[in-house]
């Protein structure tokens, strides 16, 4: 399969990524019925395009993600021009597209690790708690929590690979 | 190169790399990264890892992924059948102005003819019906074909809901309604049913198709062959 042209191309990509797209969707527009509309418009866009898909150049993940960037900004700009959304001086922040991609990216790779691994990163890094009180916490020598803080961060990088992060 | 102690700092690198390891450790293992590449690369590929690790939302790791709800996948293949439909219309208009410019229009006129009467020609004449005015997205043509059996029917259906039962049945010049079997539309499936009917192509007055609760028809024969759009008559079968 080289293009993106049959019925059974758009399914296959559904199951394969809409999961991610919607996760990424809802975090950058902050509103579910948005993202929808957003998942909705880029397999459309995806579909039309489709013939100028190339899995040479880089992966149907990669492609869709780029769709949906266009299709963010452009909600995001139809947004910003309909009344009433600016008034009171209240500008609604916008996070820039490739931020929010990094950040959702390791959200959901974390996630998706194992939760032993979860647990120690997230209390010791996200939560800045010292390993002696996690270790006792979770019953375990200090050893043991340094050594799943390594392991947890290797299948962190795997997990991002998977996910096809590029930095 | 790889050594025994390599073995003993590789699990201090996690901390290492996230700023948590403390002074005294962090010296003997800056140390070993002096002199050894291995441990150095892969420490710096874990720093780089914490970087990005920095820019996530921690309230957003422990909240459960959104998950798409399922109606969204149905709008997706909706929207997509839809387009796919036009596309096919606009192709089809294609092919089908490409054959009346090949021709003469007298030899379409013998085409025709052909087709109304049944006759032997060399090929056997074909019999393009489009069903028109049916509801938005959805679309269904058939090509019937005629055979000493009776008729041969290919029919493309889109836009409609995946596995539904589709159900066709010929109307002939009797008025009477001639099974001609069935099939399960498949989102995704792009190919055509192959269905058969022992009923006469030059006997065909209607086609029809019962799709889920809805019926939808369309003519066949001198009307219907022409190039002009055939009338869509929606009706429940007796
Ligand atoms: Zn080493």
């Amino acid at each position: 399969m080289s293009t993106f042209t049959r019925e059974r191309d758009v399914r296959e990509a559904y199951a394969a990524h809409s999961g991610e797209l919607y996760g990424f969707a809802v975090r950058s527009l902050g509103d579910a019925g948005l993202a929808e509309e957003a998942v909705q418009e880029t397999f459309v866009r995806a579909w039309r395009a489709g013939e100028r898909f190339d899995p040479e150049i880089g992966s149907l993940r990669t492609w869709l993600f780029a769709i949906l960037r266009n299709v963010v900004i452009d909600l995001g700009r139809a947004r910003a021009a309909r009344p009433g959304v600016a008034e009171g001086g209240i500008e609604p922040t916008v996070e820039p597209f490739e931020e929010a991609l990094a950040a959702w990216q390791i959200e959901e790779a974390m996630r998706r690790i194992g939760e032993d691994h979860r647990r120690v990163i997230f209390e010791t890094y996200y939560r800045g708690r010292p390993y002696a009180e996690v270790a006792a916490e979770l019953g375990v020598p200090e050893g043991t929590v340094k050594s799943r803080v390594y392991y947890g961060l290797r299948a962190l990088r795997v997990v991002l690979e998977e996910m096809g992060y590029e930095d | 190169m790889r050594t025994e102690s390599c073995r003993e700092w590789r699990t201090s690198l996690g901390a290492y790399a996230l700023g948590q390891l403390p002074a005294e450790e962090r010296a003997g293992l800056e140390a070993h990264l002096e002199g050894c590449a291995e441990c150095r690369a892969e420490a710096e590929s874990l720093r780089s890892l914490g970087k990005l690790m920095a820019r996530a939302d921690p309230a957003r790791i422990v909240e459960p992924a959104p998950r798409p709800p399922a109606h969204l996948r149905e709008r997706v293949e909706t929207t997509i059948g839809a387009e796919r439909a036009s596309e096919r219309r606009s192709r089809r208009r294609r092919r089908f102005g490409f054959a009346l410019g090949g021709f003469a229009t007298a030899a379409a006129a013998a085409v025709l003819a052909l087709v109304v009467f049944g006759g032997g020609g060399a090929t056997p004449p074909e019999q393009q019906v489009a069903f028109t005015n049916l509801p938005k997205g959805v679309e269904i043509d058939a090509t019937l074909q005629p055979h000493a059996f009776g008729t041969e029917i290919r029919m493309y259906v889109g836009g409609i809901r995946s596995g539904t039962l589709c159900r066709v049945f010929l109307r002939g010049d009797d008025g009477r309604l001639y099974p001609a079997g069935s099939f399960r539309y498949r989102w995704g499936n792009d190919a055509e049913a192959i269905l058969s009917s022992a009923l006469d192509l030059s006997r065909t007055r209607a086609i029809g198709v019962h799709a889920g609760n809805r019926t939808f028809v369309a003519p066949v024969g001198p009307g219907g062959a022409t190039a002009s759009v055939p009338q869509l008559n929606e009706e429940e079968p007796t």
